[in-house]
């Protein structure tokens, strides 16, 4: 009798704490603060590597710029709060990557990446932001601070969702004023004609922070492509999405027919929605009072 | 009192001896100190002078940033331990004479970072730099070398050590022609080497039909990578000869250097075709000059 007691006492004893250990796994991994990724694994070996490589071998004029010194600026945001960090707390880090632009090579865009990418050739045709060192560093990874401590948060971060002041998106904010104000001549937009909300997004960053920095008595012309699935306009760029589709009829080469396109569409010329360019025009003439 | 004086004399003379001989030692012994340090602060091996420029400067933080970046972002189902890739690939040529590198040095690093490679996704190239990684990076289903994690950290960068120390020389690098068993060189030859074995099903390759000798049995192509496909793996070669997209159009599949190269395939039983300018390689060529008429496209919308 008291032996089975003792048994029972001893399952009991065994079941109450296999379930807090379950419970203490439970909320510790299950339920996640922020609705975004977390802080990208290797962050600092990621962001040195690519600011490194930019000032070594992809632009070695910047040869003297001190990636430590970078880094540490960047990772300054660490001081605040995950939904407090502002535009301007990049400012140092902004001041000590920032490089001139070359003429004419700007590229803006919205949602087409990976066309502006292909396109740009790592800065050797265009230089969209990402092949500007501050564009560089930050492209395609995550980062933000833990809510309760100072270290990076690998489990997830915020985004729009759950606050403004995240640390990713005031990063863009602050790095995509400082492209527009630093570009000078042709300014080149890239847009996407079948983005079933519109090719331009009228609260997208090149509205909001783009069109706003740029340099009137620097800029001398924009050059807008609206780019749609494989029918597109412009030929070059249409040539690279011929890549997913060579059989497509508009990719099928006839060196006996006459090219009947403008290979730089003007603000008012080809075939697209009239009230699309005309307020996009407006947009622009208005912001910077051309 | 002569007595007196001389030895008043005699004791002065001692001194003097005595601190002379003191400042001489000391003396001595201060310009020993400072021969053995100032000997000290020179480094203890003489670098070797060279032709070629230095190790690319960063290189840990450039190389270990890209292997992180590979492992995350271009294979993320590839797990490898980047540290320890950084720190076997500096020990293949660390404190070694840049002269003497060979294949077993960089077998670890090969051992550790190897990647499976699928069939029908090779893509060798040969004189094509520049437009075969374009294709790659745009297309993204095949693979050249230097897609791959071992090709990915490594390209464009320069490295050689130097005998007896232990730092990565940032001065100079030896040129081919100083030496042939620098470490970039066979570097690339091992790495290239365990590409080409790998390879299976069906091989690509660029080749540059707007050079005198579209394949060369001296290139990396021709000298490592074709010897080393294996039969049993591989069925198929299929070449595309690229031109410079201005030029003149010409048939180089039936060009001498071409069946050369046909004929050391099928000698090795594996299956070879050849197409001039393929048309997915061409479109690349065409996006920077939209102009040339190879390039114009039949339109059928208004």
């Amino acid at each position: 009798m008291e032996s089975s007691n003792l048994v029972l006492q001893g399952l009991m004893l065994f079941l109450l704490l296999f379930l807090m250990g379950q419970a203490n796994v439970y909320t510790r991994a299950g339920k996640k603060r922020w609705s975004g990724e977390g802080t990208s694994p290797h962050l600092e070996s990621i962001f040195l590597g690519r600011c490194n490589e930019y000032i070594s071998v992809v632009n070695p004029e910047l040869s003297e710029k001190n990636c430590s010194a970078i880094w540490e600026a960047f990772e300054s945001v660490l001081h605040k709060d995950p939904c407090s960090v502002l535009p301007s707390d990049y400012d140092l880090f902004i001041n000590l990557s920032r490089h001139s632009i070359p003429r004419d090579k700007s590229l803006f865009w919205e949602n087409n990446y990976y066309l502006v990418i292909a396109y740009a050739d790592n800065a050797r045709r265009l230089m969209p932001i990402t092949d500007v060192l501050y564009g560089r560093v930050g492209d395609v990874i995550n980062w933000c601070r833990q809510e309760n401590g100072s270290d990076f948060d690998y489990h997830s971060c915020p985004t729009v969702e759950d606050c403004e002041n995240n640390a990713v998106d005031s990063f863009w904010k602050r790095a995509s004023s400082q492209y527009a104000h630093d570009s000078s001549g042709v300014i080149h937009v890239m847009l996407n004609g079948s983005e079933p909300s519109g090719a331009y997004p009228v609260e997208g960053f090149f509205a909001g922070y783009e069109i706003p920095n740029f340099q009137k008595d620097k800029v001398t012309q924009f050059e807008i492509w609206v780019m749609h699935e494989i029918g597109g306009p412009y030929l070059p760029v249409k040539l690279l999405k011929c890549l997913d589709y060579p059989a497509h009829a508009d990719c099928i080469f006839n060196s006996a027919a006459e090219s009947t396109q403008q290979r730089f569409p003007s603000l008012f010329g080809g075939k697209w929605d009239p009230s699309l360019m005309f307020f996009l025009f407006l947009t622009l003439a208005s912001e910077i009072q051309l | 009192m002569v007595r007196e004086s001389s030895l008043h004399w005699g004791q002065k003379c001692r001194c003097l001896l005595l601190g002379l001989t003191v400042i001489l030692i000391l003396g001595a012994v201060v310009v020993f100190a400072a021969v053995i340090f100032a000997r000290r602060r020179d480094p203890p091996a003489e670098l070797l002078q060279w032709k070629g420029r230095g190790s690319t400067d960063n290189l840990k933080e450039i190389m270990l940033g890209r292997c992180f970046t590979y492992i995350r972002t271009v294979n993320p189902e590839l797990r490898k331990d980047c540290l320890k890739i950084w720190e076997t690939f500096k020990n293949a040529f660390i404190s070694k004479n840049p002269c003497n590198i060979t294949e077993q040095d960089y077998q670890p690093l090969m051992e550790l970072a190897a990647q499976p490679i699928l069939c029908n996704k090779t893509l060798l190239w040969s004189k094509t730099n520049e437009l075969v990684h374009k294709y790659t990076k745009v297309q993204g289903n095949l693979l050249t070398m230097e897609d791959t994690l071992l090709g990915y950290m490594a390209d464009g960068l320069t490295w050689c050590g130097n005998p007896s120390s232990s730092e990565i020389n940032y001065q100079s690098c030896p040129e081919w022609h100083e030496c042939a068993n620098n470490p970039n060189l066979i570097y690339w030859k091992t790495a290239s080497r365990a590409f080409a074995e790998a390879a299976c099903g069906v091989v690509h390759v660029m080749l540059n039909g707007s050079i005198n000798q579209p394949f060369g049995n001296s290139s990396i192509f021709g000298s490592v990578e074709v010897p080393h496909l294996n039969p049993k793996k591989v069925h198929l070669m299929k070449i595309w000869v690229m031109h410079n997209i201005g030029g003149q159009p010409s048939d180089s599949c039936s060009s001498s250097s071409i069946k050369e190269l046909k004929s050391i395939i099928e000698g090795r039983n594996i299956t070879f075709s050849c197409e001039d300018d393929h048309r997915a390689a061409q479109l690349i060529q065409c996006v920077g000059n939209p102009e040339e008429p190879a390039c114009r496209v039949c339109r059928t919308e208004s």
